[in-house]
């Protein structure tokens, strides 16, 4: 197989190149996105290919009927409204408190119990499997998942305070 | 409907009732709320929310009236944001599900916005909403335009709390832990025992005799030292008096204690024997029973039920929770009743020796009940912790191990390695704090039993030193001492047992009190020889409230048709089938046969005329021909070998080493899955069922094995009503009519040519799979 015969798997990706496009909300406030050349697309989901690991990074932006346009590697390339735009959607939709440091794990029934300070505000919520709803990612981050599905993040452990960080390093 | 303040808390009434279930629903409405309101207004709906709309925790309030709909949410320091919408003007509201969090979007003409954000935790408020919001927009205008509702919550998690008091349910335990009523459910189980009485009662009174008998050798040591060797070392060497026996020499009255020690240890022995043999053979009548009422009602009951659960936790019922429930009969209660009583016998024997030393003795009880409780805790904590780490270490093994070729096809041996190190060094760990608990507990607890016996020899010593205590009593206190603590500690661990078993119970009791939906009518009567017309009247059918997956549907079969069924998967044509096997029951309409309402005779003489074959054959370990005759186990071999070569089966039957004796099943998968098929299919034919169905009879097949089993149906299908569910529509090339179902309705009905000239979904989804196998030939 010769050079020019094989494929380039970057081909394959539907990138968007960040100056052709524009992204802004309208009236209903619902993501358009204008690609040069093209009939604008209302209504965008924004998804994110790896959003635990590169959050900012590869964002799919899918019409309202759930079809793939095509993915933006970095918003950062964007222009300064489309970026702020976009940025706004995925905070909407990915919703997952940082927390900041915890107060107290009580335990009843073996379900343990979290009461702690996030940077969204005070939250009480309840774990039904620590081995298979805390998950320990490399650096000492950590997420979090809750009996409803709430999701919530622990940037690292190892840096909360040393109460919070004993009660953590009990439960993991 | 006039206080708009009695209203007002009409959604959170549920949240205020258990605020740990939900923790973040406020349900208290804020002055400034109110406010907003005009005064003849009237609210018509009201929900809390856990975020508010600029994303922080806190509570929002979502409020619609006859006309406006309203969002309130506090704002910090700052000005609450306001939403304040005319009901009229909305267009269309869509409740969003997204990754962590969900939204409610409002439409109007102009305009749209996120009226109210909420957290998972609320789904369960929310998932209704949009349907109260539609009602109001609707009677809010005045025209009969449509409004749209779009996007739906996922339910999964609902299920992870408890219905009544919300309390999460944990994993595997499958009952709601702050429901359970322990006592209620214990007595229900010990009921059980009840026609045992006799059983029951001897061994009891056999445990009783039995611990009493076992706590009197310190006394006869207090006998011996107090009447015998204390009087002859005093120099009393001709007679010493014994409480019982009276006047005897010194050596008599030794001989006479030792003969009762031997009488006392080969009694209590024996007596262990006996009482737990029959403690033991108590628990097994009564789990005997049990399981077979928990077995015999899981066949009484539906498929529902059967939908509802997943199989591990059925089966978990009939063996390990039942299992569980003998262990605590047999075993923990024993333990308890025993443990209790020679607390109670040592006690008034402590006292009835000496009252003030005893109450001194008790003294460090609380203490080492409370460190017992404690340190039970963190064991048990740590324990779990280390389980967590072993599981994680097998976990990986069996990860990597069946899959040792990839890894060594993309030569990552180290990095396997390095994982491994990695989960072995935290199980290290573990095993570490673990041993460090360990090691510290037992010397601890040691140490403060003895504490007890410091006490005797203090205070105990003293009394003997001032004479006011005999050495015998000292001794006999000394022994007591030392048999006290384990029962206490025993005691200690109770709590634990009791909840493993009252779940266990709740779960069996759950089954026990299951109800079968479809069950025999007492006036049911027996269902003469099916001729073959089916009929459907109005049939409406939902497996949840409120979602009907068929919808209004009539038709009639005669006799001998065969009904080809197709349409989009979801759309309802497994549902039609169940319902005429009567696995679920109709909620409207009837479904008749030969004229003869199905839910007025008995099931058995329903299904027995009815033959099934489904996509994936189930064969249940046994020989081939256990499994022709499955439902006809009379069958002659004659019989059988019939049905085989009618499902086209005898060729490749007579090619396997045992014949019609091999073994097949789920544990022996020698069958290819045409095989098993016709197997099925005989199975199903052996019955000469008058009605037949065949669901997806030949899906996931090649196209050689399919063309054998068509071939095999299109000879057993004679004569006989049969519906048949395919995807692939040339299998069904043959059906006198099609009947096509979408969304739970009979959207076309006809033959081939019928709707290909029609031009519908069925003109559809042919022509997608020819172009579907034009790709597969290039």
């Amino acid at each position: 197989m010769t050079m020019e015969e094989s494929f380039a798997l970057t081909d394959e990706l539907n990138l968007l190149i960040p100056t052709d496009i524009r992204l802004y909300r309208d009236e209903f406030s619902d993501l358009v996105l204008e690609v040069a050349g093209r009939e604008p697309e209302r209504g965008i989901r924004v998804v994110r290919c790896f959003p635990i690991s590169a959050g900012d990074h590869f964002i799919g932006l899918h019409s309202d009927k759930d079809v793939e346009l095509g993915i933006v590697e970095d918003p950062k390339e964007l222009d300064p409204t489309s970026r702020k735009s976009l940025t706004e959607e995925l905070e909407h939709t990915y919703f997952r408190p940082q927390i900041t440091a915890v107060d107290a794990i009580t335990e009843q029934y073996h379900i343990p119990r979290w009461q702690v300070q996030t940077n969204r505000g005070p939250r009480n919520f309840e774990i039904r499997s620590s081995r298979r709803d805390i998950r320990v990612l490399s650096q000492g981050r950590i997420l979090i998942r809750d009996a409803d599905g709430n999701q919530y993040e622990i940037p690292d452990y190892r840096r909360l305070d040393p109460t919070s960080r004993a009660l953590v390093e009990n439960q993991i | 409907m006039s206080d708009p303040k009695s209203q007002s808390t009409t959604q959170g009434a549920a949240a205020a009732d258990t605020p740990q279930a939900l923790p973040s629903a406020t349900t208290e409405l804020p002055p400034e709320a109110l406010a907003l309101l005009a005064p003849e207004e009237e609210i018509h709906l009201s929900i809390s929310t856990d975020i508010k709309l600029d994303g922080l925790y806190g509570p929002a309030w979502l409020l619609a009236t006859k006309k406006r709909l309203l969002a309130f949410s506090p704002n910090g320091g700052g000005p609450p944001e306001i939403v304040d919408l005319p009901l009229a003007e909305i267009e269309s509201l869509e409740i969003q599900d997204l990754y962590g969090s969900g939204a409610l979007k409002v439409r109007t003409q102009s305009t749209g916005r996120t009226v109210a954000l909420f957290s998972k935790t609320l789904n369960a408020q929310f998932a209704s909403l949009p349907d109260q919001l539609e009602e109001l927009v609707r009677q809010a205008r005045p025209d009969d335009e449509q409004i749209i509702t779009r996007g739906r919550l996922d339910r999964a998690y609902l299920k992870r709390r408890c219905e009544r008091c919300g309390q999460v349910i944990p994993r595997r335990m499958g009952v709601c832990p702050g429901c359970l009523e322990s006592r209620k459910l214990l007595s229900r189980f010990l009921s059980y025992s009840l026609p045992y009485w006799p059983l029951a009662v001897t061994s009891l009174s056999i445990l009783l005799i039995g611990t009493f008998i076992g706590l009197t050798p310190p006394l006869l040591l207090r006998t011996l030292i107090d009447d015998v060797m204390k009087p002859v070392a005093d120099g009393n060497l001709d007679t010493v008096s014994l409480p019982l026996l009276g006047h005897a020499t010194p050596s008599g009255a030794l001989a006479w204690l030792v003969v009762l020690l031997l009488l006392i240890n080969v009694s209590r022995n024996i007596l262990s024997a006996v009482r737990s043999y029959l403690l033991a053979r108590l628990g097994e009548q009564i789990t005997f029973d049990m399981r077979r009422q928990v077995y015999h009602h899981l066949h009484r009951l539906s498929l529902n039920f059967y939908n509802d659960r997943d199989t591990g936790r059925i089966m978990a019922s009939v063996t390990q929770d039942v299992g569980r429930l003998q262990d605590f009969l047999s075993d923990g209660l024993q333990e308890t009743i025993r443990n209790i009583l020679t607390i109670l016998i040592i006690c008034s024997i402590l006292f009835y020796l000496n009252a003030s030393l005893a109450a001194y003795v008790l003294l460090p009880t609380p203490l080492i009940v409370f460190i017992t409780i404690r340190f039970g805790q963190r064991l048990h904590r740590t324990y779990r912790n280390l389980w967590r780490r072993w599981a994680g270490l097998s976990a990986l093994l069996a990860d990597v191990i069946p899959g040792v070729r990839v890894v060594k096809a993309f030569a990552q041996e180290h990095r396997e390695i390095d994982k491994f190190e990695k989960r072995s060094q935290d199980l290290l760990q573990g095993e570490l704090r673990a041993a460090r608990t360990r090691s510290l507990f037992s010397p601890l607890m040691s140490f403060l039993t003895s504490l007890g016996t410091l006490i005797i020899w203090w205070v105990g010593g003293n009394e003997v030193l001032g004479q006011t205590m005999t050495l015998g009593a000292f001794v006999a206190f000394t022994g007591y001492m030392w048999q006290f603590y384990g029962p206490v500690e025993s005691l200690c661990r109770l709590n634990h047992r009791f909840q493993r078993a009252a779940t266990s119970a709740e779960r069996v009791f759950e089954v026990l009190d299951s109800q079968p939906d479809v069950d025999d009518a007492p006036s049911a009567k027996t269902m003469p020889a099916i001729e073959g017309r089916v009929e459907f009247r109005n049939v409406t059918f939902a497996y949840e409230p409120g979602k009907p997956v068929i919808h209004d549907l009539s038709f009639t079969v005669e006799p001998g048709e065969m009904i080809g069924l197709a349409g989009h998967s979801g759309a309802g044509k497994s549902t039609l089938i169940n319902l005429i096997c009567r696995f679920y029951e109709v909620d409207e309409g009837s479904i008749l046969i030969d004229g003869h309402e199905i839910r007025e005779v008995q099931l058995r003489s329903l299904r027995d005329q009815i033959g099934v074959v489904l996509q994936d054959p189930f064969l249940f370990n046994g020989s081939v021909a256990d499994n022709i005759a499955y439902g006809k186990p009379e069958a002659t071999l004659g019989e059988v070998v019939g049905a085989a070569k009618a499902a086209n089966a005898h060729d490749f039957i007579c090619a396997l080493p045992d014949g019609y004796d091999s073994i097949v099943g789920e544990r022996a998968v020698r069958l290819s899955g045409g095989e098993r098929q016709r197997l099925s299919i005989a199975r199903a034919v052996l019955r000469n069922p008058r009605v037949l169905i065949l669901d997806e009879a030949t899906a996931s097949m090649d196209t050689e094995t399919e063309a054998q089993i068509q071939e095999a149906l299109q000879r057993l299908i004679k004569g006989r009503t049969t519906f048949a569910i395919a995807h692939r529509l040339s299998t069904l090339r043959n059906a006198n009519r099609l009947f096509i179902i979408d969304k739970g309705k009979l959207t076309e009905m006809g033959t081939h040519d019928e709707l290909i000239e029609l031009d519908g979904i069925y003109a559809r989804l042919v022509r997608m799979q020819t172009e579907m196998s034009r790709i597969r030939v290039v």
